[in-house]
């Protein structure tokens, strides 16, 4: 067993994800955006969605299967990517940078 | 104001849920506690021992009916013939010049019927060994250390049986145990041999009944039997436990050069042999049916019937844990066991659409086709002398193994192939198995089929992936050439 299938690395993740969303509410209080019920729910699916996209790329390198990872990253990377930008419109994050 | 007696705000929630979170924090805690108490990774050099290799939930998936088909007659297998080994023993004796007339009454008539199986059979004694041999002097050393690795794998080979069940399969009538030890219940019975059977080494444990149609009709020479006369299923053959072993997974992936079988049968033939001792030991009857070629029955109908997978296109069990990357063993026996139900996780339909085994193939024995009636069970068809034939028409070691090797269910156990195997065991409509199979041809490429053949025979002794470090012979040796 190593570090990274350890309980203590998933404890640790699991504090990293907390402090995350403790960041990401207030950095979005700070700018006076609200979410409702759904937009938390598309941001916690776009959030599965990239950790699922970089667990990917991680086990096909460390299974020895750099095309698998090659594409992952390639097909849903860009998935990841472009379903980010989307949702950083619709949930109008842009508007008050700066404030 | 006066507060109402059940006025729930966010601060109340607040803590609510903050006292909730720390019941719950504190109870997976101690759970968490005992499970690292219990982790099989704890018991350092045994790890695999402790029975958390077979790990998939098979309750779920348990069916009443094999899912194979019965949709006829049946026939039993005559090994002297239809088992490639039996066959190629008796060729033997074939003389040019005297064609069919120098080989024996049963295989004089089994070739009458089957004339292109004589053309494949003898294919290899003219072509293919004389290629190999010609073939290994120029390219073989590339796999001195894969030679190596199995020849060491298998130099731990228990002594099989020479006689017939009726003398080898009981306790030691001088110092064995002759009246049968009293048992509690069949089901305890049933987990401490599973439990055995972990000990003694074994991935994957399953029990059934012995259905006769699987037993030989003629043995195996070398099995203490007359193989002439027709092979009576003795009485005590009741139940069969059925064992399986990986074999080691980077090498296996380097299919068909530098995997070998002999690790995995080692280790299981061990296994079986030790579990038949142990039944023994407590007064029953016992006997290990174990690779290489000591069976007395074909294994993987047994395989089903105690629950451990399903057969494939490729005509091997597929297990839920280990893919078809595994060999197993069988031990016969009397000691009254609680039996396991067949299980159905999908694989038939999969089987259907997906046909990457077939298609990467070299000797193009695996079928695209559909199932056939094969002794009275629906099966895929295997063209048994094709595929004997590409065992020595590449280098490296003797075999191929690739049709497991690329099987998707021959993945190792990590997150992502056990979440794949969930989704294709949970999918009543099958639409997910076409997209699971494209995402394997196209994410985990293969070589050209015929690329797998030696030099010689238009290849280019590809294998599916590369060697592990340690089998690379050119990072070890100072190699001179002609030395393999």
């Amino acid at each position: 067993m190593t570090f990274f299938n350890s309980g203590l690395f998933w404890f640790i993740e699991g504090v990293l994800t907390c402090l995350s969303v403790v960041g990401f509410k207030l950095w979005m209080d700070d700018r006076g955006v609200k979410l409702c019920w759904w937009k938390w729910a598309l941001t916690v699916l776009w959030t599965g969605f990239t950790a699922f996209v970089i667990a990917f790329v991680g086990v096909n390198i460390g299974d020895g299967e750099p095309q698998a990872a090659r594409l992952g990253a390639l097909i849903f990377g860009v998935l990841a990517m472009v379903s980010g930008a989307v949702l950083w419109r619709l949930l109008n994050l842009n508007s008050n940078i700066g404030k | 104001m006066k507060k109402k007696p059940f006025d729930f705000n966010r601060r109340s929630f607040l803590k609510a849920t903050g006292a909730a979170s720390a019941a719950l924090g504190g109870a997976g805690l101690g759970l968490f506690g005992v499970q690292s108490g219990r982790d099989p990774m704890s018991y350092s050099g045994a790890e695999n021992l402790q029975g958390a290799t077979q790990h998939f939930n098979r309750k779920k998936y348990q069916v009443d009916s094999p899912t194979y088909e019965k949709v006829g007659e049946t026939s039993r297998i005559d090994a002297r013939t239809e088992v490639i080994f039996g066959r190629m023993g008796r060729l033997r004796h074939w003389n040019e010049e005297k064609g069919l007339e120098s080989l024996d009454p049963v295989t004089r008539k089994y070739y009458e019927v089957h004339p292109e199986d004589l053309e494949l059979d003898l294919y290899l004694r003219k072509a293919i060994f004389p290629n190999r041999r010609k073939d290994n002097a120029e390219y073989g050393d590339e796999f001195i250390l894969a030679e190596a690795w199995s020849h060491a794998m298998g130099a731990v080979w228990p002594q099989g049986y020479n006689t017939p069940p009726a003398e080898s399969d009981f306790p030691h009538p001088r110092y064995g145990r002759q009246t049968p030890l009293e048992l509690q219940d069949p089901g305890k019975t049933a987990k401490l041999i599973k439990k055995m059977a972990h000990e003694f080494g074994s991935t994957l444990v399953g029990i059934c009944k012995l259905n006769p149609d699987w037993v030989y009709r003629h043995a195996m020479p070398g099995r203490g039997f007359d193989v002439e006369a027709p092979l009576e299923v003795p009485k005590h053959w009741e139940y069969a436990i059925a064992v399986g072993t990986p074999m080691e997974w980077d090498p296996f992936y380097a299919n068909p050069n530098y995997g070998t079988s002999h690790d995995a049968y080692a280790k299981s033939r061990i296994v079986a042999f030790r579990l038949a001792a142990f039944i023994k030991e407590l007064g029953y009857a016992a006997r290990a049916h174990t690779p290489g070629t000591d069976y007395d029955l074909a294994v993987p109908p047994i395989l089903i019937d105690a629950g451990l997978g399903e057969q494939g296109r490729h005509s091997v069990v597929i297990t839920p844990e280990l893919g078809s990357n595994f060999r197993p063993a069988i031990v016969t026996t009397n000691i009254p066991m609680a039996v396991d139900k067949p299980i159905d996780f999908g694989v038939q339909d999969f089987c259907k659409t997906c046909k990457i085994c077939a298609e990467q193939c070299p000797s193009g024995a695996i079928t695209t086709g559909d199932k056939e009636v094969i002794r009275g069970y629906k099966r895929y068809q295997l063209d048994i002398s094709k595929c004997h034939n590409f065992w020595y028409s590449n280098l490296g070691n003797i075999g191929c193994r690739l049709c497991v090797a690329v099987c998707p269910y021959s993945r190792k156990s990590n997150w992502l192939h056990k979440t794949a195997l969930q989704v294709t065991a949970n999918d009543p409509t099958g639409l997910t198995h076409a997209g699971l199979t494209g995402l394997q041809k196209r994410f985990y490429p293969a070589p050209n089929a015929q690329d797998y053949y030696m030099p010689s025979l238009g290849g280019k002794n590809a294998s599916y992936r590369k060697p592990p470090w340690w089998l690379r012979t050119r990072d070890f040796i100072k190699l001179k050439g002609g030395q393999s």
